[in-house]
Order: C-alpha cells, then sequence, then structure tokens
C-alpha cells in the first residue's frame, strides 16, 4: 500500500511558483482526479510526484518517505505514470515499449523473461492492445499510443499511478474502457491512483475524490457532487449554470449552453 | 513456471521477438578472425594464408606447431604486420560503439565520437606534439600521442563542464557547446599546420589518421581502454534503450538519466581519445557503422552495441589493408578509404531500408 501526500508544497520553474502552499493526499484504493483550467498546473503536479522536478518548498512523501532521497529506480517499482502522449521512438514494436515498463525490476546484468513477457502480454490484452504487439509505434494512432502507455503502466507493477490526460485521445468507447480498467485496478488491488483529467463529466462520474486547481492553488476538494457545483465551475472556468444531476446515478454531470444566455 | 507454461506464453509473443542472435554473433566473430588472418598474410612480401594461419596459431596457448616458415616471415606477421591488423580493428571497434552511443545518447543520427571535441583536442594535441623540439614517452604513450590524449580529455572536459547547468547536463548544449569549442581548436589547428613548415605533411597525415606506426607497444595502450570502454557501454544497452524515449519517460521508468550520461560519455570518450592519439581522427567509422548495423539487425542497443563492435573492426581492418596495398609502397591515409568505400555502401544500404532505423 502506498500513499502519496504533500505538505505545503509550492511548485513551479525556475523559482516562479504557479502552485502554492498544497496540502493533499492520495490513499490506496482511491481515485482521485486532478481538474482545473489549462495551465492551472495538473501536469506539472504530476510531475512533483514523480519526481520529475522538485519542489520549491515543502514535502512530497511516498509512502511516508521524502521522495527526494528515495532512489530513481526504486521510485519507479513504487509510482508508475502515464504521461500526457510522448513522442515514442518509431524503432520499437508496440510490445517493446511495453516490456519497458519491466526496466524497474532488472538489474544491469539482467534482461526480461518469460515472467515478463507474460506481465506485458496481459497487460496489452487489458488495454486491447494485444493485436497491436507487433506494429511500429510510428504506425499507431494518439489513442492506441495512450493505451500502451497504460499497459507500460500496469507492467510496472506499482502500488501507485499517476495519470496525465489519460483519456484525451480516445473515442467515447475506450474513454470508459480504460476508466474502468483504472477504477477496476484501483479498487481492487488497493492502488493509490492520481488522474489528470480536463473532462468534468467523466472526472465525476469516475474519481472518488476530486481536487480542483485554481489560480495556483486548490479551489475545491471533495466527492464529485461537492466539487462540481455550479459556484465552483462559474468561478474556475466562467461557465454559467451548466451543473445538472445524471438521471441514473445521480452524479454531477456537466452541460453547457443548456440553461440559455 | 512449468515447460508448458512457458511455450504458451513464447507461442503468444510477437513473431520474431524472441529470434536468437546468437549465429550471427558466431558467424561475424568467425568473419572477424578471417578478416584478421586474411588482412595479416598480405603485404608487400606476401605470405601464404595458410603459413598466416600456422604462425598465428603457433603463438596460441597450448599451440605447438613445428615451424615450416622463416624467422623473417615469422617477424612480418607477428611483429610488424599483427599489430597494425589489431590496432586498426580495436580502433574501428572503438569508433564504431562510441558513435552508436553517442547516438543514442543524444537522440541524434548525426551524432558521431567527435561531436563534443574529441577531435580537435586531440588535433591540436597532436599538433602541438609534431612541433615541440623534444621527445618523451610516459606509460606507453609518446609525445604526440600523450599530447593528443590530454588535448581530448581537456576539450571534452571543458565542452562538459560549460554545458552543464546545476546537476543537469542537458544534451542540447552540449552538442552545442561541442560545435562551438570544435570550431576553435579546429581554426587553432589549421593556423598551426599552415605555419608548421617542414612538419606540414606528416602532421596533415596524422590528421587523416594512418596505422603505419602500429605496434605491439600501442596495442597494448589502447587495449585495456577498449575492453572496459566496450563492456561498461554494452552493459547498459537497455537503459540506452529506454533513454530512446524522452528523458522524463526514462527517470519514470527507473533510468538515473543524469549518472547514466555521464558514465557513458565518459566510457565513449575515453575509448575515442585513446584510439585517436594514436592513429589520427579517422572519420566515418564513428557515424557510419552504428547506421549500417541499425538497417541490417534493427536498433535493439542491445544487438546493436556488440554488433557495432565486431562490424566496425571488420570495417577498419579491411579499410587499412587498402590503404596500404592499392599504390604500394604509398599508403593512402585511412580517412580516404573509409570514406570512398563506406560511403556508397552505406547508401546502398539506405536505399534498401523498409523501416525507420532511428
Amino acid at each position: 500500500m502506498i500513499e502519496l501526500e504533500m505538505q505545503n508544497v509550492s511548485l513551479g520553474y525556475d523559482h516562479n511558483p504557479i502552485l502554492r502552499d498544497l496540502n493533499l493526499k492520495v490513499s490506496p484504493g482511491e481515485l482521485v482526479g486532478l481538474i482545473g483550467p489549462n495551465g492551472c498546473g495538473k501536469s506539472t503536479l504530476i510531475k512533483a510526484f514523480s519526481h520529475i522536478i522538485n519542489p520549491l518548498a515543502g514535502t512530497i512523501l511516498v509512502d511516508g518517505r521524502v521522495i527526494s532521497r528515495i532512489p530513481r529506480r526504486e521510485l519507479s517499482r513504487m509510482v508508475g505514470v502515464v504521461p500526457q502522449i510522448p513522442l515514442l521512438p518509431s524503432t520499437f514494436s508496440a510490445f517493446e515499449i511495453v516490456l519497458m515498463g519491466r526496466n524497474p525490476h532488472l538489474g544491469l546484468f539482467q534482461s526480461e523473461g518469460p515472467r515478463d513477457w507474460n506481465l506485458a502480454l496481459q497487460a496489452m490484452e487489458k488495454t486491447a492492445t494485444r493485436s497491436l504487439a507487433n506494429r511500429y509505434v510510428n504506425e499507431l494512432s494518439g489513442g492506441e499510443i495512450q493505451c500502451l502507455l497504460i499497459a507500460r503502466a500496469l507492467v510496472q507493477e506499482t502500488r501507485a499511478i499517476l495519470l496525465d490526460e489519460p483519456t484525451a485521445n480516445l473515442d467515447i468507447g475506450r474513454q470508459v474502457e480504460i476508466l474502468d480498467l483504472m477504477e477496476e485496478q484501483c479498487h481492487n488491488q488497493n492502488l493509490a491512483v492520481l488522474a489528470a483529467l480536463h473532462d468534468l463529466n467523466l472526472a465525476g462520474q469516475y474519481c472518488d475524490r476530486l481536487i480542483l486547481l485554481h489560480n495556483g492553488s486548490i479551489h475545491a476538494e471533495g466527492t464529485p457532487s461537492e466539487v462540481v457545483t455550479n459556484s465552483n465551475i462559474k468561478e474556475v472556468y466562467g461557465a454559467e449554470n451548466c451543473v445538472y444531476t445524471h438521471p441514473v446515478n445521480g452524479l454531477p454531470i456537466v452541460l453547457v449552453g443548456a440553461a440559455g444566455k | 513456471m512449468s515447460v508448458k507454461e512457458l511455450q504458451d506464453i513464447t507461442a503468444e509473443l510477437p513473431k520474431g521477438f524472441l529470434r536468437q542472435r546468437w549465429h550471427v554473433y558466431v558467424i561475424i566473430l568467425v568473419i572477424v578472425l578471417l578478416v584478421l588472418v586474411l588482412a595479416t598474410s598480405i603485404g608487400s612480401v606476401s605470405v601464404p594464408f595458410s603459413t598466416t594461419f600456422s604462425i598465428l596459431a603457433d603463438k596460441l596457448p597450448f599451440v605447438d606447431i613445428t615451424p615450416s616458415w622463416s624467422v623473417n616471415t615469422e617477424t612480418i606477421i607477428f611483429d610488424i604486420r599483427l599489430p597494425r591488423v589489431l590496432m586498426a580493428g580495436l580502433v574501428g571497434a572503438a569508433l564504431a560503439i562510441a558513435g552508436a552511443t553517442y547516438q543514442g545518447l543524444f537522440r541524434n543520427p548525426l551524432a558521431d565520437p567527435y561531436l563534443i571535441g574529441v577531435a580537435q583536442g586531440a588535433s591540436l594535441g597532436a599538433v602541438i606534439g609534431f612541433l615541440l623540439p623534444v621527445s618523451w614517452n610516459l606509460a606507453g604513450f609518446g609525445l604526440v600521442p600523450l599530447l593528443a590524449f590530454a588535448g581530448a580529455l581537456l576539450a571534452t572536459t571543458t565542452v562538459y563542464l560549460l554545458a552543464r547547468v546545476g546537476k543537469t547536463l542537458p544534451m542540447t548544449t552540449l552538442i552545442l557547446a561541442g560545435v562551438a569549442l570544435s570550431a576553435l581548436l579546429s581554426s587553432i589547428v589549421s593556423y598551426l599546420v599552415i605555419s608548421s613548415g617542414e612538419s606540414m605533411k606528416a602532421i596533415v597525415f596524422w590528421l587523416m589518421g594512418s596505422f603505419a606506426l602500429s605496434d605491439w607497444s600501442e596495442v597494448g595502450v589502447v587495449l585495456p581502454y577498449v575492453a572496459v570502454g566496450v563492456i561498461v557501454i554494452i552493459l547498459f544497452g537497455r537503459m540506452l534503450n529506454v533513454m530512446q524515449l524522452d528523458e522524463e519517460q526514462a527517470q519514470q521508468l527507473g533510468v538515473n538519466v543524469e549518472r547514466l550520461k555521464i558514465i557513458l560519455l565518459a566510457a565513449a570518450t575515453l575509448i575515442t581519445a585513446a584510439s585517436v592519439s594514436f592513429v589520427g581522427t579517422i572519420g566515418f567509422v564513428g557515424i557510419i557503422i552504428p547506421h549500417a548495423v541499425r538497417l541490417v539487425w534493427g536498433s535493439d542497443h542491445r544487438s546493436l552495441l556488440p554488433l557495432a563492435v565486431l562490424i566496425g573492426a571488420i570495417f577498419m581492418i579491411l579499410a587499412d589493408l587498402i590503404a596500404r596495398t592499392v599504390l604500394a609502397p604509398t599508403e593512402i591515409p585511412i580517412g580516404v578509404i573509409t570514406a570512398i568505400c563506406g560511403a556508397p555502401f552505406f547508401l546502398y544500404l539506405l536505399r534498401r531500408r523498409k523501416k525507420a532505423i532511428f
């Protein structure tokens, strides 16, 4: 079980904080959504939890340990990351890209073996990318690459997963598949999952808890019904009266234009 | 895991993934040995292939062959030609793997072992060595190689320190610093060459590369560098693969990116510096051999790196053979041969490629 935590953390680049004095926690078995307008710092927060950047102030804890004291290889066995569609080298097959998720578990003198191959195949099965195994990544669509990266994170066998806009390039069917998968992994395997999402409806439907970032700090935090409210959406996004209730499950949904001007 | 389960898994793997490469390595290794014996046989005094083979085999431990050859022949083969051929093989191997390493680290197909100043630093050191009116020997290095080696390390260290930002080493800055310092050093070299008077021919010949002076003592100095460097680099093959993603993803997949850069840059730079100090700045091999290997056997660094070593060695031994025999007794600078023979072959490979290599 791994818990992710920030205590009084400021984040930014070149000493210009874009997020100030953050206090937040992601517990095992909890799917937490990170929402907020473009540029509010969602990706920066993800980078801080994977120690790509250091905090300007405050303490970031992974499993109760200060993140900067955890060796890189060990950290990558604790926290897996699904980055926002990166450029992948065109010289590797989809299977080889997924297999790279095993890197943190292999020593200098080791090579991947049957167990690693099996894990990669299973993860590709779960993310519906098995049929792509032989294809080179330059032949794949953005959505397919996103699913591959999720498979790679699963292969990493970490107790916490960070996702940066995991559904940005997916069609609606794939969005549901991927978030169903993340929800299932999170709750069944007790993973701590933090996902930056820009789709408020998906965030509201899937997340146990939402963190709404705005103007450099946490604007609201709580269950989807507590966070996705007319007043919060107006303050952060400037859209008025667009929060409705899902007719089946009662969770908040956002519809623009329905209220008229 | 049972045999049955293992078979089930391997049956599911993508086609070609498990293709074993051992026979490729064995075949190429045999070719290396054949080329080595062939190149040792051919020269101003022609020695039959079988005799060369016997002479060389006789030198191996536990092999004893009654000599059917003259002492002179043995001297030519073992003391004159063999060290030269071995040196060519070592330097070819070193430049090829260093090139592959730089290309992988910089994620840039145009990178070569001289990208961050090794060649220009070595050249300046060597030219100064030629112009100084003294001679000297330290740890197996004569004055020219010693100054070339020092120049190469000094230049790359300067580039490294210039490019470093805090605790990180941005690769783009490193390339730019390397290009700038190389330009500065090479203008100084040009000026010194122009004003060098009667040593000019020797200097120009050195700059274009030659194995004419290679002997056992030089092989003995270069071998440890190349051996250690090659082993270190090959160990990090899988990490280099992960580095082909971007640095952020590599870190998220457990690669200590900054440490990896330093280890690989140091290893590749040391073997390049040790090689060029003795034989001059031979161009082309370091950039073209890795690409040729990628074109034929793919881009996985775990096979690319060892194959580059072997193919680099074969290529350089053959290039040197041509350099010393075609216009004998005149020697052609090796750099001329590597480009004239290598470029058309590389272009041929490039034209028939089917998928991306980089």
